[in-house]
């Protein structure tokens, strides 16, 4: 429970360094790394699906490692994707005991299992990137949670841009 | 947990229809594609057996008169308008002033009478042609009088054959997953009139894909409740819960071939879903599919042979065919970049779909061989999730056309599409079953 309130207080941290939890802009790794020694701990154990039963999911639910974002049905990574794994891949050589999973998110459209799916695709491509830049496979598992877990509820593109993504939990350091 | 409509049996006998009335003229003729809305009377029943608490004349009324209105064909004549008194006319050919009938407008008549001794139901109930004064059908059922639902599903059932020629597809239950009782998604039972609701699943976590034993006796369903989405399968008679795979990822969307003996099911290998086929104790027997593209949503084909599939192995996703002894799988959706959720109808010559178009979903259906793809839901939000009725002709979806998801019916024509389920939550994944038996 001391955990618990410790993750409360490091979100709460978070989110006032960022300045909003849902933000899909946050670049750069100064947030992560300023807050990220203290956050780690807090945040372990923390998957989206603990969030949404406690109630706390899309509230500064960003830990230090940072989303990246895909294009409807689709699990390619861009640019801005590799950059932001790039930036992930620097902590978790920082942070070498740490384990992480990947979940693979999606917006509302389309059909629930297809979205299934494509989540485990979107997770297992930020993974496989993440070997690629030398992070040992066995430090990464994946989960997929499809549309079931919304980060943002509204029934707009900016709003499913936000959900397209792969979200990363530090499960253990 | 109340189950009696799995093991309760209904006892139905059929009453005497006069000699050489044919109802060949009514059907098929008056009712078709695009022929709504025929005028129906559902007369309470009347008490034989004196005074009562019990409810069993205006529910069963009540329950037939939903089950008519869902089918699409009929409109129930408001009870307020009968002439007739149920407790001081007759319920026999002989005994109903049909006038009473014809000038409210009604061209069909359902009229019967019961007996209730402790808990014992006795039920006699009839289909008339108001028109030509006749009775087309009549049925006696007799069992517990927790069981005048079914009663009135199978009624409504013997009503829609007489006129359609195909009996209706209402003695049968409904699962899905819902909102109602929170923010968690939970998997639900009912029967086609909303009643008899039974929360399945109470895990606080996700639970999605519900899907019938042939028997409709079990569920399978995906739970992340163990973290990981794993398979179940549940008995709904005894309650117990089975493990069936809880490979690492996804153990989604199962589906049990039409004779119970296999699972055809969704598996992740690192990230890449395929479909394979499980025995009913949850061994792989055989991988149905293995391609680096995304393999989801089986459907058997009614003969066991053969089973739909949804790929992305062309660029978007499509709906494809393949053999239940493996094998190379056959493209059947063309049309459209995002083909979705197949569903193999029960008559084995359709199957239902998903397509997006202009940002749209929208339910379909195309032939087994590919051709003469039509759109069932137009301009009316999202119409997902299609699943066929015991008879191969209505199916029910989802539908966010009333802002929250709720389910609907309709049948292959589209023609009508009623809404099924109401109240707070989405509505979402339902799962018809076969007919009860």
């Amino acid at each position: 429970m001391g955990k618990r309130l410790l993750s409360v207080a490091v979100v709460g941290l978070l989110v006032a360094v960022l300045g909003g939890g849902c933000s899909a802009k946050k670049k750069g790794t100064q947030a992560g790394t300023e807050a990220g020694g203290v956050g780690e701990e807090g945040l372990a154990g923390g998957g989206s699906l603990e969030q949404y039963k406690a109630g706390t999911l899309g509230s500064g639910e960003q830990g230090p490692l940072q989303d990246i974002h895909f294009a409807f049905d689709s699990f390619e990574l861009d640019e801005a994707a590799r950059a932001s794994l790039r930036e992930d891949g620097n902590w978790l050589k920082d942070h070498p005991r740490a384990k992480v999973e990947a979940e693979g998110h999606c917006d509302e459209r389309g059909t629930v299992e297809y979205n299934l799916a494509l989540g485990a695709k979107r997770a297992r491509a930020a993974k496989d990137y993440l070997v690629t830049l030398g992070i040992a496979a066995d430090r990464l598992t994946t989960i997929s949670y499809g549309e079931e877990l919304p980060l943002c509820h509204e029934h707009t593109e900016e709003c499913w841009a936000k959900n397209r993504r792969a979200h990363f939990v530090v499960v253990s350091e | 947990m109340n189950r009696s409509w799995l093991w309760v049996g209904v006892v139905a006998g059929v009453l005497g229809i006069h000699a050489g009335v044919s109802t060949a003229q009514m059907k098929g003729s008056i009712f078709g594609p695009g022929t709504r809305s025929y005028p129906v009377a559902v007369a309470p029943l009347k008490n034989l057996s004196g005074p009562t608490a019990a409810d069993v004349a205006t529910r069963f009324a009540d329950i037939v008169g939903r089950d008519l209105t869902l089918s699409g064909y009929f409109k129930i004549l408001d009870r307020s308008a009968y002439i007739e008194k149920s407790e001081a006319s007759g319920y026999t050919p002989d005994s109903i002033n049909f006038e009473n009938w014809s000038v409210i407008g009604a061209l069909a008549l359902v009229k019967g009478a019961y007996t209730l001794q402790g808990d014992n139901l006795t039920l006699e109930v009839r289909l008339f042609d108001v028109y030509q004064r006749r009775q087309l059908s009549g049925r006696r059922y007799h069992g517990p009088v927790s069981e005048v639902r079914r009663m009135a599903n199978k009624f409504a059932d013997e009503v829609i054959a007489q006129f359609t020629g195909e009996r209706g597809p209402f003695d049968s239950r409904f699962a899905f997953v819902s909102t109602r009782d929170g923010k968690f998604k939970e998997i639900y039972v009912m029967s086609p009139d909303e009643g008899d609701l039974q929360q399945i699943t109470r895990n606080q976590t996700l639970n999605v894909s519900p899907s019938w034993s042939p028997d409709s006796h079990s569920l399978l369903y995906t739970s992340y409740k163990r973290r990981n989405p794993d398979l179940f399968l549940i008995d709904l008679i005894s309650g117990r819960e089975t493990l069936l795979s809880q490979r690492p990822g996804l153990n989604l969307g199962a589906k049990m071939s039409p004779d119970g003996t296999k699972i055809a099911v969704t598996v992740e290998d690192d990230g890449n879903s395929d479909v394979v086929l499980l025995d009913r104790s949850g061994k792989v027997i055989r991988r149905l599919t293995d391609s680096w593209a995304i393999d989801v949503s089986p459907s058997w084909s009614p003969d066991g042979k053969q089973i739909a599939f949804c790929s992305n192995r062309g660029g978007g996703p499509q709906i494809y065919v393949v053999s239940a002894d493996g094998g190379d799988a056959r493209r059947v959706t063309f049309s459209g970049n995002y083909n979705t959720s197949p569903a193999w109808s029960p008559k084995g010559d359709l199957i239902a779909y998903v397509s997006r178009s202009e940002g749209e979903f929208n339910v379909f259906t195309i032939k087994v061989d590919g051709s003469d793809a039509r759109q069932l839901t137009q301009a009316a939000g999202n119409n997902e999730d299609p699943s066929w009725g015991p008879d191969g002709r209505y199916m029910v979806f989802s539908s966010s056309r009333t802002g929250r998801r709720k389910l609907f019916i309709t049948d292959i024509t589209g023609g009508s599409q009623v809404q099924l389920t109401h109240g707070g939550g989405d509505d979402t994944s339902p799962a018809w079953s076969r007919w009860l038996e």
